[in-house]
């Protein structure tokens, strides 16, 4: 999993990688997490520029099976996102 | 493979680019360079929000603007076949030198060929047999 500045978290099998940590990823998907329900969103393959990256780690597919987190549909978890981000700005306005 | 060169390989291919802004551009990739700037034709601009388009008939983007690329999936079947023909040539190469006669060779050598085409992205960081 890559954790990208803007907060994106995209799963994917690396296939390469050079010096500046730009990163090729292949079968990516797009992982939105709200609450404790999380949605993915298929993106085929990735390159992504080094600079953008702040994390990448290896999953562990045993621990991915007894995750607490619904699967939800991506439908849903657009929604549940959008609410997210207002309810945040409402807060940030009233600071 | 490396990223830039598959990069190279996806030229006159469609893809997706995102840029640190948000801004994305769908389009035909018509050459990159080693700095990731790119120069792409018949691109649909859009704005970080999703809601203003542009239509522009080529454009050139900047690789230090870049969050990341978008490529089609056919892409790394093709970057398969560029190695495969990669590897020919290199071995071509190698066997044409050999035959020029050990006394002319000795300053050059072959180890200085062998390691030539696979490095030209990554020193340290070449652990990749994508």
């Amino acid at each position: 999993m890559v954790v990208l500045r803007d907060g994106r978290k995209l799963i994917g099998t690396l296939r390469s990688f050079d010096q500046f940590a730009n990163l090729v990823l292949q079968d990516t998907i797009e992982r939105i997490y709200v609450g404790n329900c999380y949605g993915d969103i298929p993106r085929g393959i990735f390159l992504i520029r080094g600079e953008n990256v702040v994390l990448l780690g290896e999953i562990d597919l045993d621990k991915e099976e007894r995750t607490n987190l619904r699967e939800i549909p991506v439908e849903e978890v657009l929604v549940a996102q959008r609410e997210e981000m207002e309810a945040k700005q409402r807060l940030e306005k009233i600071r | 493979m490396l990223p830039l060169s598959l990069l190279h390989t996806a030229a006159g291919h469609p893809l997706l680019v995102e840029l640190k802004n948000g801004e994305t551009f769908n389009g035909h990739l018509v050459n990159c360079d080693n700095w990731m700037n790119l120069t792409l034709r018949e691109v649909i601009q859009t704005s970080p929000d999703g809601d203003r388009f542009w239509r522009l008939p080529e454009c050139y983007i900047r690789g230090n603007t870049i969050k990341y690329l978008n490529v089609p999936e056919e892409i790394v079947d093709m970057v398969k076949e560029e190695e495969i023909k990669a590897r020919q040539a290199r071995r071509g190469r190698e066997n044409g030198y050999n035959n020029r006669g050990r006394g002319q060779n000795r300053g050059r050598g072959g180890q200085n060929y062998r390691g030539g085409g696979g490095q030209r992205g990554g020193g340290p960081a070449s652990g990749n047999r994508a």
